[in-house]
């Protein structure tokens, strides 16, 4: 009988200006009334070839690059960097800058999933309330930044051997008068949308993952933990001293955007945890080491990873001996997290899409770069 | 009801209804012959309050309105071509003809009844209608809730995709 | 019943005012114009105390000023003294700007739903009771004519999804159009209840019966206000159903096209029908104009608008708090949820009155079937829910934690005990 009954798919553009697309992020959904029934992605609309332009810069001229990948985590994006410079010059960092390194990568995070998964909750209609409450915390932290790089959403404020510039002296008592509020919207947040039913019906079972699909995606981040898999960068590859720090990987049951939603909220608990723990450890000393300005590493090639808040982030490196690299690679964690959106969309229907996009959380500057 | 107010709503419904019944069939837009066809029942409603009917007035607008013209705009739009013109087909004779001996019948039935006139309003309140629907014409009245119960249960069966289909064959021979 | 006088200055009845100044009327001019100057006194006052005020105040400012506060920010607050004159701003903004009509559009029509969209609007505040005098028109099928009325700005959405040819638009108006369908039905059930309780149709009515058993309609009839409520946030597109506007899914729905004041018609309309049925809400359910006594000293009129803004208050608190169901689960809730529910609630109520009438017994009756009717209605919504496999419990909503990086970890055996 269905053949009688039957409709005619037809192609909608979703993007490249769309209020859910998250930047200019285009979908071309073949849908069938509500349902999706295939999904094509078109990227590129924000692309400005820095990993082109790398190759004519010095290291240190780099590091602003990378705040203008994935702008909303700019500090996470100079630490891979500065990183994978000093594997390859062999540079090591002092314990401060260590610290201190840690402190902002964390907040970073923190700040990134306010966005995160204050953004999710728009996109499944909860509107406009969320976002603003998490907004009102990050604004917090953007305050930090500003008090310690002179810039909020482009810090530019790693440094290849450490940071740039000491911290300032109210930044201990800053930070600190943070974590309180912070605690209470995180719980907020998920009073309000986790015990909710209808985001509960929204993001439950929708957009799954499955455990094997994530690894064989090489997905990464809460994308990867959603499913189920424990594994965080700052475990299993620990960097910048992470390995002195008590926390836990949060790690969802099955994979839906639900799961990846809460692993952000819990993921921010942990970021306060390690917060507090490197506040108290704070070492003295100083905060980098001096590095020449045209920095020459030996050739060779270096890769460097860190867990930024959208995942594994991983910065390539060659350095055939002179001032800039030979090449200039970044493993962008939301262009391969994105790769699995037509697997998350196809069967669904347009709602659903709009979730399964909200809950990879990506940053379009970094898909493009 | 009477007085010159009355006869002034009369005209106006009356050209507006028989303007929105042409607009019916002269729009070669399907969508646009259902909007005047909207309007048409509009028009059917406001002779409806002149008669002091309100509740069947009501009703007009409820079930016309509401429902089957928006069943008539669903069916538009989910077929297939469903913005094809109000084009020329070989009926169109047929239905001229049809078109005339009907209306020829409906002349000659006004023409030689005797309509009564009533002075005062007629007792027609929704409590007496619905007296009258469970006592008198009870059983046109569940013929026809049969008849509808039929209906729904048929559009479900016409619209059932074949895996649920073959689902619930599994489930009686298990 | 009332203490209010037949003196003109008495404004505790704002209908003395009027009598006196078409009696004026009537005896100096021809009777007709007393027919055409009433309508006239009616919609300026009806303006002038309850339509501009709400439309502008509570709708357009107070709305955006109580979103504001839910979203920890202040909302508009520069035009004017705290903002005040942002509605005005707003609209001289809207009257400025060009309505754009796409190429491929379907112009006529596309300039017509605006149009179709308002006058509905006008209409349905028509049949409110404002006061124990201060209806417009007194309908005996009051609460069918509303019913029927509320039906037609769908099909003007649905012209203008359809005739500005966009797919976001036509997404928007076929939504539109399947809800109001679906959520009609168990809306019109259970007005059917209030119905069959007050055995009336006529809203002065229903306000008189809740007056004079000084019991609401919302504590007799509790499933029906639930439902209600639920129906028709759904029809009037309001957040967590507001599918045929979900702007974080189709844009705008059946407004992306429109601009300028064509789109602030929709948008002004859209809190009209929003107050409408706040009015009417208040009207069946909370007592209409009447107070407990309240009413012979407060004006009714004072009362009765208090009750609607009150009403329309929900409606900003659940948007500003609520997420938005998908358009399946929408269907399914009014189907599957609803429906049976208000079958089961048409059928108590009817037994109910069928023992009141056939017992004969007193008024005092309806406080016990108040007290069956909230023990039911609970009762029924639980149950049903457990019924329909509603189980919130069955995965945690808090993620597991582990200590150690490693692969998959499943779900059968967390280790650290998943909090």
């Amino acid at each position: 009988m269905s053949e009688i009954v039957q409709s005619e798919p037809f192609v909608m553009n979703i993007g490249p200006q769309h209020p859910s697309t998250h930047g200019v992020f285009r979908v071309k959904a073949t849908v069938d009334g509500e349902q999706v029934v295939d999904a094509e992605m078109v990227i590129g609309y924000l692309h400005r070839s820095m990993e082109k332009l790398a190759e004519e810069r010095t290291y240190t001229q780099n590091i602003p690059f990378t705040d203008r990948t994935d702008y909303l985590s700019s500090m996470s994006n100079n630490l891979g960097y500065c990183l994978a410079v000093e594997k390859l010059a062999g540079i090591d960092v002092p314990p401060r800058g260590q610290a201190i390194r840690v402190i902002m990568a964390e907040l970073q995070r923190l700040a990134s999933h306010c966005m995160g998964a204050g953004a999710f909750a728009n996109d499944t209609g909860a509107w406009q309330t969320p976002i603003m409450w998490f907004m009102r915390e990050r604004e917090k932290i953007l305050d930090i930044f500003e008090l310690t790089s002179g810039a909020r959403l482009t810090c530019n404020y790693m440094r290849i051997g450490g940071v740039a510039f000491e911290i300032p002296e109210d930044f201990e008592e800053q930070v600190r008068a943070l974590i309180g509020p912070m605690r209470e919207t995180i719980a907020d947040g998920e009073g309000l949308l986790s015990g909710n039913e209808i985001f509960l019906v929204r993001a439950r079972n929708v957009a799954v993952i499955p455990p094997e699909l994530a690894i064989n995606a090489s997905l990464s981040g809460p994308m990867l933990r959603g499913s189920g898999i424990a594994w965080d960068i700052r475990k299993a590859d620990p960097y910048c001293g992470y390995e002195q720090y008590d926390f836990e990987i949060p790690i969802g049951y099955q994979g839906d955007a639900y799961d990846r939603f809460i692993v952000r909220l819990e993921e921010m608990r942990q970021s306060l945890r390690i917060i507090e723990q490197a506040l108290d450890g704070l070492p003295g000393g100083p905060h980098s080491t001096e590095v020449p300005l045209s920095l020459r590493p030996p050739a060779g090639e270096a890769y460097a990873r860190i867990e930024s808040p959208r995942g594994e982030l991983g910065y390539y490196l060659v350095s055939d001996e002179g001032p800039s690299p030979y090449r200039f690679h970044i493993r962008p964690p939301s262009l391969i997290n994105l790769s699995v959106l037509k697997e998350m969309t196809v069967g669904g229907s347009i709602a659903d899409a709009i979730v399964a996009l909200g809950s990879i959380d990506i940053v379009v500057g970094e898909i493009d770069r | 009801m009477e007085g010159a107010g009355v006869q002034i709503a009369f005209w106006v419904l009356s050209v507006l209804t028989l303007v929105a019944a042409g607009g019916v069939m002269a729009s070669r837009n399907l969508l646009h012959a259902v909007l005047f066809l909207i309007v048409t029942f509009i028009g059917v409603a406001g002779f409806f309050v002149l008669l002091s009917a309100e509740f069947i007035a009501m009703a007009q607008i409820v079930i016309y309105v509401g429902a089957i013209s928006v069943l008539i705009l669903f069916a538009i739009v989910l077929t297939p071509q469903s913005v094809r013109d109000n084009s020329e087909t070989a009926m169109v004779g047929p239905a001229i003809l049809l078109g005339i001996a009907l209306s020829t019948i409906f002349l000659f039935v006004i023409h030689d009844t005797a309509w009564p006139t009533t002075n005062g309003t007629p007792a027609l309140s929704a409590s007496a209608l619905g007296q009258a629907l469970l006592s008198t014409w009870v059983l046109p009245f569940e013929i026809a809730s049969v008849l509808l119960t039929a209906a729904l249960v048929g559009a479900i069966m016409l619209v059932r995709s074949e895996t649920e289909e073959n689902e619930d064959v599994a489930d009686v021979d298990a | 019943m009332s203490l209010a006088t037949d003196h003109w200055y008495d404004f505790r009845d704002l209908s003395n005012l009027s009598r006196v100044i078409l009696e004026g009327i009537d005896k100096v001019a021809p009777y007709e114009l007393a027919y055409i100057v009433a309508p006239i006194i009616g919609f300026v006052a009806a303006f002038v105390i309850f339509v501009l005020p709400s439309q502008l105040y509570v709708g357009v400012y107070g709305e955006r000023r109580i979103i504001g506060r839910i979203q920890a920010r202040r909302g508009p607050n520069r035009v004017g003294p705290f903002g005040l004159l942002q509605p005005v701003a707003d609209a001289i903004k809207l009257l400025q700007k060009e309505a754009l009509t796409p190429k491929v559009a379907d112009k006529a029509l596309m300039w017509a739903a605006p149009v179709f969209f308002v006058a509905p609007c006008v209409l349905l505040f028509a049949v409110i009771p404002f006061g124990p005098r201060m209806v417009f028109a007194d309908v005996p099928a009051g609460l069918i004519f509303f019913i029927g009325v509320s039906g037609l700005p769908v099909l003007a959405a649905f012209i203008a999804g359809w005739s500005s040819n966009n797919k976001y638009s036509l997404f928007g108006a076929m939504r539109i159009v399947a809800m109001s369908v679906s959520y009609e039905v168990p809306l019109v059930l259970m007005l059917l209840c209030v119905v069959v309780f007050t055995n009336s149709m006529s809203l002065p009515a229903i306000v008189e019966f809740q007056r004079e058993t000084d019991l609401w309609l919302i504590f007799m009839q509790p499933l029906a206000f639930v439902v209600y409520f639920i129906a028709v946030s759904a029809e009037l597109n309001r957040t967590p159903t507001d599918i045929a506007e979900a702007e974080s899914e189709i844009v705008a729905g059946y407004l992306t096209e429109y601009s300028g004041m064509r789109w602030g018609l929709f948008y002004g309309m859209d809190i009209g029908y929003a107050l409408a049925a706040a009015a009417f809400a208040s009207t069946i359910f909370l007592g209409g104009w009447s107070m407990w006594g309240l009413e012979q000293w407060v004006p009714p009129w004072l009362i009765f608008i208090a009750k609607t803004h009150l009403f329309y208050l929900v409606f900003i608190w659940t948007r500003g708090t609520l997420p938005r169901l998908r358009v399946d689960q929408l269907m399914g809730f009014a189907w599957k949820f609803l429906l049976p529910l208000a079958v089961v609630n048409l059928f108590l109520v009817s037994l109910e009155r069928l023992w009141w009438l056939e017992a004969g017994l007193g008024d005092g009756m309806v406080f016990a079937f108040a007290g069956i009717n909230i023990v039911f209605s609970a009762v029924a919504i639980f149950l049903w829910a457990r019924f329909l496999g509603y189980r919130p419990e069955s995965i945690p909503t808090r993620p597991r934690l582990v200590q150690k990086a490693g692969g998959y970890v499943p779900v059968e055996d967390p280790p650290g005990g998943g909090k």
